[in-house]
């Protein structure tokens, strides 16, 4: 091994790759894409979930109900005449719900029969959920409150229909909440670590075999370990840049998310971005070596880049896992390479305290993993097989 | 110095090499010439360390090509049968990445590589990326890169296969220059008017076995044949594969 050979492939690597189109796509790819998607995302998130402004509701024979319509009125619920066709309307999203009063409904009112009220939703659709729920809570308000006057006309308390007053009490500080859409951030520099080096992980051994220039490579008296850590080490920085410039630029986007109207607050400022870049490094070499490693061994240039594709999906899933089911950090999820980084990463963009540990044993096995890599790579390219394929 | 002491290679049940022995010279150039097939480039694959023979061993300068590896790659030049370039990079910079591998650095490198393209005639495309040059032209770009640490034992596979006229004269005037600084020089080919024009020493290679050898004149007398041509077919046994 010799740390003079390492240079020169590495740098070798580097302008190869930085006058390449394809390598500068993949690595600069998620860093203009994903902050994208972070806006466009909160946007419609906020849309959704707007908690103000009335609610549209059209209604089937308003004119039954004068007092609930008057009602509902009140309620910041912007009753609309009835469309045509109530439920195609209902399924086609032209309107979130629809209300149908009965011709009886009067009748069974004014005898203190339950006046029944049906009301058309959705539930396959996302879009008018949070409207869904706000027409809804009016319809039991009414309810509520007119239950309460019967009973008061009798000369009861009202109070005796409702055996328990359940409160719900939210413990999650707006912090907590914000970490769970936040946590799309980390995914994407996950991803980053995993695109940006990819296309020189291939070019650099498996497009090196069939360019016809990994023997003529390997006539050189080099060592194959310094050869296959030179590239490593330039896989690497792709990578790294493209998680760097990742962070920069989603940390850009979260100040354009219009995160007020979602009710977050998230503090993501220069010293969680530096925390994350800490933490997700040790990835760049970790998904370098695995890379190179796997294209080595692939047959082809193309062959190389199919499993490469796929082994970019693999950190995703606790990403995504961890996105519907956070969990905290239990001692042995450090030990597990990409897991352990996440986990330690929700907790940074949570908030939480990290102890150095947290930050120093996923780095440590990161990067021992990825020099084994790299060692059986070399070992591969000492191969008569892998040398001249067949 | 390069040394074969019967090198036996099978890929699989194919038996490619069957006990090859040849020493080439310092001094001299060393044909290896043979029908297609015959394992001439499995013979370079073990002489450039890349393989590891079955059985028999190979050396350079006393040095074992597998035990011995970087030392031996140090002291030897290789054109491969596989002479693939990298596209983006130029022709100077192609060349100047074997020579820092190779620990050369700086003026004298420079002057070197400079030195190898007024040689071979490139001058005026060192600097243009290699993207684009022709089959002589990258040809002459790995010849360059397999010089350009001055390597005293120096092997080519098939160096003049898709050349032109003209090319291929400056590839035979590099090769005698090489022999008359004192390098040792193998080259194989199956074409053997080439072999003829410029070896001192002849090694017919058939069937993965060495079927003759030594000087034209000496394969001429052995063969009884006056004519050289007839001498190959005669050693051979078939003038099949051969040009």
């Amino acid at each position: 091994m010799s740390w003079r050979h390492i240079r020169v492939v590495f740098l070798k690597e580097l302008t190869d790759a930085l006058r390449d189109r394809r390598s500068l796509f993949s690595a600069l790819i998620l860093p203009l894409v994903g902050p994208l998607l972070v806006v466009v995302m909160f946007r419609f998130l906020a849309e959704q979930n707007a908690t103000t402004g009335p609610v549209p509701l059209p209604v089937v024979g308003a004119e039954y109900a004068p007092g609930l319509i008057e009602f509902l009125r009140s309620n910041d619920v912007d009753i609309q005449p009835a469309p045509e066709d109530p439920e195609q309307a209902v399924r086609s999203g032209l309107a979130p719900a629809v209300l149908i009063i009965e011709p009886d409904y009067e009748n069974r009112f004014r005898e203190a029969r339950p006046a029944k009220l049906e009301l058309l939703v959705d539930n396959s659709r996302n879009d008018g959920r949070a409207k869904v729920r706000r027409a809804k809570r009016a319809l039991d308000a009414f309810g509520a409150q007119t239950g309460a006057m019967r009973l008061l006309a009798r000369g009861l308390d009202p109070q005796i229909s409702r055996p328990v007053a359940v409160t719900e009490v939210d413990l999650a500080t707006p912090q907590q909440l914000a970490a769970n859409v936040l946590n799309v951030i980390p995914m994407f520099v996950m991803m980053a670590a995993f695109i940006g080096g990819m296309y020189v992980a291939t070019d650099s051994t498996a497009g090196e075999r069939e360019r016809g220039s990994l023997e003529p490579l390997l006539g050189n008296p080099v060592s194959r370990t310094s050869m296959v850590l030179g590239k490593w080490l330039a896989t690497a920085a792709l990578s790294g840049a493209s998680l760097l410039l990742t962070l920069v630029t989603a940390g850009m986007a979260l100040g354009l998310a219009p995160l007020d109207d979602l009710g977050i607050e998230v503090s993501f400022g220069v010293s969680e971005a530096l925390r994350v870049a800490l933490v997700m490094l040790p990835v760049a070499l970790l998904a370098a070596g695995v890379q190179l490693l796997v294209a080595t061994f692939a047959r082809s240039f193309r062959e190389a880049q199919t499993y490469l594709s796929v082994l970019t999906l693999a950190p995703m899933m606790p990403g995504m896992w961890l996105t519907v089911a956070p969990m905290d950090a239990a001692p042995w999820t450090f030990a597990v390479p990409i897991l352990g980084q996440q986990v330690v990463l929700m907790d940074v963009i949570r908030g939480n305290p990290v102890g150095l540990l947290g930050y120093l044993l996923p780095a440590v096995l990161a990067l021992a993993f990825a020099l084994v890599c790299v060692r059986v790579t070399a070992w591969l390219l000492g191969r008569e097989k892998i040398i001249f394929g067949g | 110095m390069i040394r074969a002491n019967s090198l036996h290679k099978c890929f699989g049940k194919k038996v490619a090499v069957d006990d090859v022995s040849f020493a080439a010279a310092d001094g001299r150039i060393t044909g290896l010439l043979g029908p297609n097939g015959a394992g001439k480039t499995t013979t370079l694959r073990m002489l450039s360390t890349l393989i590891a023979p079955d059985r028999g061993h190979a050396d350079v300068d006393g040095l074992d090509c597998q035990r011995d590896r970087e030392q031996v790659l140090g002291r030897l030049g290789v054109l491969p049968d596989a002479r693939g370039l990298y596209p983006r990079l130029t022709a100077r910079e192609n060349v100047r990445y074997f020579g820092q591998l190779h620990d050369l650095d700086g003026e004298a490198l420079e002057r070197e590589i400079d030195r190898l393209f007024t040689l071979l005639d490139m001058g005026e495309l060192a600097d243009r990326r290699v993207h684009g040059f022709s089959q002589g032209e990258r040809v002459k770009v790995a010849i360059a890169r397999t010089l350009v640490h001055g390597p005293r034992n120096v092997m080519l596979d098939e160096p003049t296969n898709g050349l032109d006229v003209m090319s291929t004269r400056t590839m035979r005037e590099v090769i005698r220059r090489l022999r008359d600084q004192g390098c040792c020089v193998v080259f194989s080919s199956h074409v053997m008017q080439e072999v003829a024009a410029l070896c001192d020493e002849i090694v017919v290679v058939a069937r993965g076995t060495v079927v003759a050898r030594g000087a034209p004149d000496e394969l001429r007398e052995l063969t009884g044949k006056q004519d050289l041509e007839d001498a190959f077919v005669a050693a051979i046994g078939t003038d099949e594969g051969l040009h």
